[in-house]
């Protein structure tokens, strides 16, 4: 008997140990964590990125988190119910662009909701044409638009998807007043559907990415489903964070030529135009400050080892962590240039 | 040499396993081939990609064959492809033919797995060419023939179709959703109604409310004594199964099968599609429409081979274009990308390892499917021996429990699946048919989806009758169906 109370107090101690190692801030979490995200795909890149992050962070906290792709909608909501720390979003750029295009169930994130830290980028955001288009370039779609020739862009609207179509309108606007009317927005949902209509010769440039449509740009011309990247819209220092190797047949270097600066669209005349998708938190406002800076600062512990960085990077990411303070003014910066590109042409 | 050295012990181990527990995910109502797949995804990560697709492929397999048994025994679809399983299965079941229909289902979705996968095997490069041919306007005209099979599910023509286009009407509420390229503007909805349902109603709570809950709520109104049970429809030895029975049957194996495989391979589509048009098809080639309803075995055998059909068709687009062909699949591409492969047009050639293990894990889960179904049947058959007193609030429970969880806990779910379970009492008590109007309410989002856009894309009505040879083909099937509902119609009023 006494063998027994002489382990259970040294398994209490252990214990205790072990608690009081953690950092102060990790005590303070609740024990199981629920993270929900804009997406209702447990397919897609923002399923992939948060099970990334969630996993390491589980690891690093010592706490059990689980990944539930609600949408946005639904996630939203479940943020805005629960102001415990119980529940937590990570979500991507859509999260304030849905606002500004005026999407219903999107609110201000910088208002309503706390942002929390960046914790990395997808770089494949690109637009591509048919393998056998006449637009070799972007200079070549924009000429055509200043000539008269209507150019049908086929884009999910709302989002990451219609943010790089309307830089190509403003881009229009600047290089030729005017012709920014020819080029028009093929409203289409999920990636298949973008494909498809450039199959059906019912669009003329798709909003792609490099991960879905790499393969096809390695089929030969004469293939219906043949495509071409015209333009990546991550800035080039994103890309020079990606493994050399690049993705498919596609090298880093292939990646740079369709990134600013040699590949130009141009917000003002001077500067281009350019859009990482990053992927961040969003907290509840009324969260305890005490949570906000104990996931600050298990990231950090989780970036420091450098474990994730190269999950990340073996998965197409680029890593890219902001402490919640930095992500705030950096992406309320983000969403002050997007919102300028937004108004001065007019979403569609 | 590679691949005799994937084919370990743990590989058929977790093949044979998902199956299995994809079997039960999909015998309990509410509960999915994609939730199950859904679940399960994270494994993958520990697993290396061969033994977690085999997993996968298990789940997808052993999920979309499992709905068959409540869908037979108990008038539920476990899935909402054993929709039209139901329409035969259960009154086989009332008349004490259960083993048999459950027998005659689980050899059917044997014959239309494997027929899948033999076409996934041989053609998918080909075929995955030959589905991007099909437009909006091909799929928007799919939909409208799977939706002429309303007409004929009722007894009254015009009841079946009213309940149609009722049920079509209310899968519209909620936004119309940017995500599919719409505008985002709600419709069908007072203000008061946009926080929970700008989504709109979600199929699964509404299927299950629909077929699960107001048949208790029928059976409670004519009050339930202790001691019944449905054991009355358990295994009648009157009229056993025999594999005689699918004498006579081969077109419709062939037909059917070769429907689902099709639809499978045309993306968003969905599975539901696949068993309505072939239910459809096998009651319009049939030289006794009028027993389709009413236990003909023909129906089983035409719904279930459709949905398993559908497995090896819906894998076409993923493994060949990289676009998955259902919700499933959808998922399946999670575990490609989080092993950090591409799949897309040159995803076989660049993979043949990774190609031939899916394809033995397929013929494994079809081959485990059949043996666990097959001679586990009379031990499944016993659910119905316990006394409904005890096994309605078990069904409710799952049913309650299937909701919540559809959604990753969303609470209006199972509010919804009360609502339906209300509306499905009440269209009992006037005399509304549920079968036209989970159809109209399963194709009704994607019938918009696909008209707005052909217009939005083309520009004119005509196109519909212009675009292509398929569009004028899927216009003579149209018109053959809705001829043949009118005949039926008439010659039951006769």
């Amino acid at each position: 008997m006494t063998n027994y109370i002489s382990t259970a107090i040294a398994g209490l101690s252990l214990a205790i140990g072990v608690a009081a190692a953690l950092p102060a801030a990790a005590q303070d979490l609740p024990s199981n964590l629920r993270i929900v995200i804009g997406s209702t795909s447990t397919g897609g890149d923002t399923y992939q990125n948060s099970s990334i992050i969630a996993d390491a962070l589980a690891a690093e906290l010592g706490i059990n988190i689980k990944v539930d792709a609600v949408g946005p909608a639904e996630g939203f909501k479940a943020l805005g119910r629960d102001s415990s720390g119980s529940t937590m979003m990570i979500f991507h750029d859509h999260a304030y662009l849905g606002e500004l295009y005026g999407v219903r169930g999107f609110d201000n994130i910088f208002e309503d909701y706390r942002v929390g830290p960046t914790v990395s980028i997808n770089p494949g955001n690109a637009y591509a044409v048919p393998k056998n288009s006449p637009y070799q370039s972007m200079d070549d779609i924009f000429q055509a638009a200043a000539d008269g020739t209507r150019v049908r862009v086929a884009i999910q609207p709302g989002g990451v998807s219609e943010i790089g179509f309307s830089a190509m309108k403003n881009a229009a606007s600047v290089l030729n007043p005017g012709s920014e009317a020819n080029i028009v927005a093929m409203n289409t949902g999920s990636q298949s559907d973008k494909d498809q209509l450039l199959f059906d010769g019912q669009a003329d440039v798709i909003n792609a990415s490099i991960q879905s449509n790499e393969q096809y740009t390695q089929l030969p011309a004469d293939d219906q489903k043949a495509m071409r990247f015209v333009w990546l819209t991550a800035r080039e220092a994103t890309i020079q964070g990606a493994n050399p190797e690049g993705m498919g047949a596609m090298t880093r270097d292939d990646m740079l030529k369709y990134v600013s600066p040699t590949t130009s669209v141009t917000l003002d005349g001077s500067e281009d135009f350019t859009f990482d998708k990053e992927f961040f938190f969003i907290y509840n406002k009324d969260m305890d400050p005490a949570l906000v800076e104990a996931i600050d600062t298990g990231l950090a512990a989780v970036f420091d080892k450098g474990d994730v960085q190269n999950t990340l990077k073996a998965s197409f990411f680029i890593p890219n962590f902001l402490p919640s303070a930095e992500a705030q003014a950096h992406l309320s910066e983000k969403r002050a240039t997007y919102e300028k590109v937004i108004s001065a042409i007019g979403s569609e | 040499m590679d691949l005799l050295s994937d084919l370990t012990p743990l590989f058929f181990f977790l093949t044979i396993a998902g199956t299995f527990v994809g079997i039960i995910f999909g015998a309990i109502p509410g509960m999915t081939a994609t939730m199950a797949v859904a679940v399960c995804l994270p494994l993958t990560y520990s697993l290396g990609l061969i033994n977690g697709m085999a997993l996968l492929l298990g789940l997808y397999v052993g999920g979309i064959s499992g709905g068959l048994v409540p869908a037979v025994l108990l008038n539920i679809p476990g899935t909402p492809s054993s929709i039209t399983t139901t329409f035969d299965g259960y009154p086989m079941a009332q008349r004490g033919e259960g083993e048999r229909a459950l027998k005659l289902g689980i050899a059917a979705s044997l014959f239309g797995g494997m027929f899948s996968l033999l076409i996934l095997y041989l053609f998918a490069p080909a075929l995955a060419d030959f589905a991007i041919k099909f437009s909006y306007v091909e799929k928007f005209l799919i939909i409208f023939l799977a939706l002429t099979v309303m007409a004929a599910l009722s007894g009254n023509m015009l009841i079946g179709i009213f309940s149609g286009v009722l049920g079509m009407l209310i899968s519209l509420i909620g936004a119309y959703d940017v995500s599919d390229g719409g505008n985002g503007e709600y419709r069908l909805m007072f203000p008061f109604m946009e926080y929970y349902l700008d989504s709109g109603f979600s199929l699964l709570p509404v299927l299950i409310g629909l077929f699960g809950l107001s048949a208790i709520l029928i059976e409670a109104e004519q009050g339930v004594p202790e001691d019944s049970s449905l054991s009355k429809m358990e295994i009648s030895r009157s009229t056993p199964f025999r594999w005689t029975d699918f004498g006579g049957q081969f077109i419709n194996l062939f037909r059917s099968a070769s429907i689902g495989t099709f639809v499978g391979l045309l993306p968003g589509v969905g599975g539901s599609a696949a068993s309505v048009l072939s239910y459809s098809q096998a009651k319009t080639f049939s030289k006794t429409p009028e027993q389709f309803g009413r236990g003909n075995p023909s129906g089983v055998i035409a719904s279930e081979t459709a949905n398993n059909g559908l497995t090896g068709g819906a894998l076409i687009p993923l493994l060949s274009l990289g676009i998955p062909g259902d919700s499933t699949t959808a998922i399946l591409i999670g575990a490609f990308t989080l092993q950090g492969i591409q799949v897309g047009p040159l995803f076989i050639g660049q993979n043949v390892e990774t190609w031939n293990m899916m394809i033995i894990a397929m013929l494994v889960a079809n081959i485990a499917m059949f043996v666990i179904m097959f001679y586990a049947i009379r031990n499944i058959c016993k659910v119905v021996t316990v006394p409904k007193h005890l096994l309605f609030p078990v069904i409710l429970m799952m049913c309650v429990v299937g909701s919540y969880t559809i959604n990753y806990g969303i609470m209006f779910d199972v509010w919804t699946l009360l609502i339906f379970g209300l509306v499905g009492y009440l269209f009992h008590r006037i005399g509304l048919e549920v079968a036209p109007f989970i159809i109209g309410f399963i194709l009704g989002p994607s019938a918009e989806v696909y008209f707005v856009k052909s217009l939005e894309s083309y520009g004119n009505l005509t196109i519909f009758f212009t675009k292509s040879w398929i569009a004028v083909v899927l216009w003579l099937l149209i018109m053959g169906s809705i001829w043949l509902s009118v005949f039926v119609a008439r010659k039951a009023r006769a």
